[in-house]
């Protein structure tokens, strides 16, 4: 994709400076994809703890949230311009080799932060919320599935579309590819190929035992490395007479289709995202802390502070390393067991990252 | 944002910057009619059906209510208006589709833009749904049908689809209360159409030029006192000229031009004492009072009370300052009232010894003596034919001080938004021999903060928030990422402020919670 001199430059110094500063020993890495303001996609090798690329995104509309790769850790799909387009963004090239702007004249389309891709890499399925836009007044329309085929091109338009109930955040695609989750008032699982609702599960159907009703709203769909999606759950537990608020972790392991919920805490700092470690022993959640939770024991096993409030975690593939990124412009590197800091790339341009997801992918 | 919809007008740039205050009046006799204007820049969206225009004539509202309806087509829908073309809409909208004085009263609070003002409570639905984005004195504010709420709902949705996904209202089916309880309450609570409205709309209303007497108390700063002269512009607007005293010494002049909306929501813009003021003020309905308050445009929190009675009414007493003095203690006072007569007499009540040093149109200026003896309570004070009660007292000592506001928000300031400073003042009371609490008025005190809890001593907030001027203002200090602190946090901080008032060798204390928290972006008419 097109680049500034002015940005590889950038991009060549945080490496140099990187490599001098904070070489980490070396092994096989993955590769991190994060976005920020205005219009930015980076590839980071967290080998080196470097930016690899840095790509523009075409009419992003100063506004990047949920980032999904590809099955094949090709191509970037990417939720941007006030969440009203997708962006494919070819990871070799930078190009961008699919478009789907959801809004069309007389009707606006916003996606909040839900979308997944098959298995095969061949269809995205996207949530849409559609407003009619009237000469006096706007109507809010019944919320739908709309199916794009990757291959559509950049004026990519919906080959299908099916009936999606209100409030939804998240999707999950599992990998038989038959069939996804939505996440939203409920756990809801459609079929792919006809749109079925195939269950209803969880969250306000919840039936917990001495519990209000949950409440969840993360929205990064973080599954990698283990198949596994996490999001910390926050409701009122009453055991003897006492209610207090409790901090919990929602698993829902996308292969298996195995739902869990467990408190591990008296409610004591906020967690946007978690991620679960590949041993899944423990997962780590973040906001202005960052939080290790024993899974096995369902308890806060360490919680130090961060520099700054970070939305988005991931893991490394093999676990040796916990990523943070989502706010400003610095991804910063943690070790897993002491939860010290390790390093942190700043961003080159020092865009936002404002929300957008951090993502693990395959080194290639 | 496009959504598609015709750009009819080129951008004026000044429509942002506009607001009510005392604009270029539509009253020219060339200027067009409130329906043209509408009819020439709104319906080509809003089809005009026998005179009324679709949507717009399906609601009611504040001249700011309409004023941010306007900012919102500029700045979503591409309309562009030409000065006098938005003024003129304003005028003609408040004044046929406004509020009545009864239907604004709940929430003048937000058209005065009190600082920490307490919302109205409208139960917890209306909070939850409404209220935990915008006050719901901006719902109280507006009239429509149930149909009408409806598509305001939509609205919402269409323009602000995360409104869904927020705390409190994902604990609950948010679209479906808000597409079929929440407009039927609406409509039933804040309608269309309304007895008050009717009676308001088709009434006469006094004009206001002449003489005026004027009162005005600036929390935790001075009193104000004097005559305002009010005269037309010959636009279909007003001037005000004041010539006013403080009470801590010196004289303060100055002018204001004002629009009167509906028959009583004066808006005016001037200058104060050489500092700019904004004022939004009613005219109560038989038209003999204007009241309200005035504040510095580029610190809105900046402000007084303000009332203005006309100078040829009834004897009343306006005002006595100080409100109080102590037993034993000796000074002067100075009480405002209309209908003075020449050579007044004034007593303040038993216990009490008066001289009366000068008189001006409408104020009267004493030496007073307090016996030592003299009984702590409230003083009838009497001045010419006027009489008024609860406006001066006595006391022994002072037993108890209170802060207002009892709890208030600072914000920290820096780059294009200005810190939002917190003013207290100490008011002070005694026990009278009934054993009942009397107010005794603003005392000044010796102002200090200290955390609020341990968690602010840990994350050393009262070093980090900003500081308290001598005078009971709060100064919050600069945004941004602080490093230093935990989470490189902003200077946000929670605070106990305290008030040390001295009576003679005693020292009372109150205090109040000060939550110095981050700039607010988007600061609208109707908070």
């Amino acid at each position: 994709m097109r680049m500034t001199t002015r940005g590889l430059l950038a991009v060549a110094l945080v490496a140099v400076t990187t490599a001098f500063a904070i070489a980490p020993p070396a092994r096989a890495g993955d590769l991190l994809l994060t976005a920020a303001k205005p219009d930015r996609l980076y590839v980071i090798d967290t080998a080196t703890r470097s930016v690899r690329s840095e790509f523009r995104i075409p009419n992003a509309g100063a506004h990047i949230t949920t980032i999904v790769p590809s099955p094949d850790g090709k191509v970037a799909y990417v939720l941007v311009n006030r969440m009203e387009s997708i962006s494919g963004i070819n990871l070799k090239t930078g190009r961008e080799v699919f478009r789907a702007d959801l809004s069309v004249p007389g009707e606006r389309v916003k996606d909040f932060c839900a979308f997944t891709i098959t298995p095969d890499g061949k269809e995205l399925i996207v949530y849409e919320l559609p407003t009619k836009l009237l000469p006096n007044e706007y109507r809010v329309e019944e919320p739908r599935f709309a199916v794009f085929r990757t291959n559509a091109g950049l004026k990519a338009k919906s080959i299908r579309a099916y009936s999606a109930p209100r409030r939804l955040h998240l999707m999950l695609m599992r990998p038989s590819g038959k069939s996804f989750y939505a996440i939203g008032v409920d756990l809801y699982e459609y079929d792919v190929a006809s749109g079925k609702l195939l269950n209803t599960r969880g969250i306000q159907k919840w039936d917990l035992v001495a519990h209000s009703q949950p409440d969840l709203l993360a929205f990064w769909p973080v599954t990698e490395p283990t198949g596994v999606f996490t999001s910390p759950v926050i409701s009122d537990a009453t055991a003897g007479g006492i209610t207090a608020m409790k901090t919990g972790l929602m698993s829902l392991d996308v292969v298996s289709g195995a739902l869990d919920f467990a408190d591990f805490e008296d409610t004591s700092a906020l967690i946007f995202s978690t991620v679960l470690a590949p041993d899944r022993k423990f997962a780590y959640g973040v906001y202005s802390t960052l939080t290790k939770i024993d899974i096995e024991h369902h308890s806060l096993a360490q919680r130090v502070p961060l520099d700054h409030t970070f939305y988005s975690v991931n893991i490394a593939t093999d676990g040796h390393e916990i990523y943070m990124g989502g706010a400003m412009c610095d991804v910063a590197f943690y070790d897993p067991q002491t939860l010290q800091k390790r390093a942190n790339l700043k961003l080159p341009g020092c865009g936002d990252q404002s929300l957008a997801s951090l993502r693990v992918i395959p080194a290639r | 944002m496009s959504i598609g919809l015709p750009r009819m007008f080129s951008l004026h740039a000044s429509l942002l910057g506009l607001f009510l205050f005392g604009a270029p009046a539509a009253g020219a006799t060339d200027a067009p009619s409130g329906p043209t204007l509408v009819r020439t820049y709104c319906s080509g969206c809003h089809l005009e059906h026998g005179g009324s225009f679709e949507r717009i004539s399906s609601i009611r509202k504040s001249p700011e209510g309409w004023v941010m309806t306007l900012f919102r087509m500029h700045q979503v829908h591409g309309l562009a208006l030409p000065e006098d073309a938005h003024d003129g809409i304003v005028r003609y909208l408040a004044d046929t589709q406004g509020l009545a004085p009864s239907e604004s009263a709940a929430g003048r609070f937000a058209l005065e833009r009190r600082p920490n003002a307490r919302d109205l409570d409208l139960g917890p639905d209306l909070a939850a749904m409404c209220g935990r984005c915008h006050s719901l004195a901006r719902v109280a504010l507006q009239r429509r049908d149930a149909d009408d709420w409806l598509k305001h709902m939509h609205f919402h949705v269409g323009q602000f689809p995360s409104l869904e996904y927020q705390a409190s209202a994902r604990d609950r089916p948010w679209w479906t209360i808000a597409t079929t309880e929440l407009p039927a309450k609406l409509g039933s609570l804040f309608p269309l159409n309304s007895a008050a409205w009717t009676a308001w709309s088709q009434g006469a209303h006094r004009e206001l030029m002449g003489s005026w007497v004027v009162v005005g108390h600036e929390p935790g700063g001075r009193d104000l006192y004097g005559t305002a002269e009010i005269n037309t512009d010959g636009h279909g607007g007003y001037t005000a000229r004041y010539r006013l005293s403080d009470t801590r010494g010196g004289t303060v002049g100055g002018e204001s031009h004002a629009i009167v909306y509906t028959g009583y929501e004066w808006r005016g813009r001037g200058e104060l004492g050489g500092r700019a003021s904004r004022e939004v003020f009613a005219v109560s309905e038989d038209g003999s009072r204007i009241s309200g308050r005035w504040f510095d445009p580029d610190h809105e929190e900046r402000g007084g009370d303000w009332t203005a009675v006309r100078a040829d009414a009834a004897p009343q007493v306006l005002a006595v300052l100080p409100r109080s003095m102590k037993a034993g203690s000796s000074g002067p006072i100075t009480i405002v009232a209309t209908g003075l007569p020449a050579g007044p007499e004034l007593s303040l009540g038993a216990g009490t010894t008066v001289r009366i040093t000068s008189v001006e149109a409408a104020s009267v200026h004493a030496a007073v003596e307090v016996a030592t003896d003299a009984a702590a309570g409230a003083r009838a004070v009497t001045i010419g034919r006027a009489s008024a009660a609860g406006q001066f007292a006595i006391y022994q000592h002072i037993d108890k001080v209170d802060v207002t506001p009892g709890f208030a928000i600072a914000r920290v300031g820096g780059g294009k938004t200005a810190a939002v400073t917190a003013q207290f003042e100490a008011t002070a009371s005694t026990h009278d021999a009934a054993g009942k609490l009397v107010e005794l008025g603003p005392f000044t005190a010796d102002w200090s903060t200290k955390p609020f809890d341990a968690e602010a001593a840990r994350t050393h907030d009262e070093t980090f928030g900003g500081a308290i001027e001598p005078g009971g203002r709060y100064m919050p200090a600069g945004a941004g990422l602080n490093p230093v602190r935990d989470y490189s946090g902003n200077n946000t901080a929670n605070l106990k402020v305290l008030a040390r008032v001295h009576d003679g060798d005693v020292a009372v204390e109150g205090d109040s919670h000060l939550i110095v928290t981050v700039q607010r972006w988007v600061t609208t008419p109707i908070y």
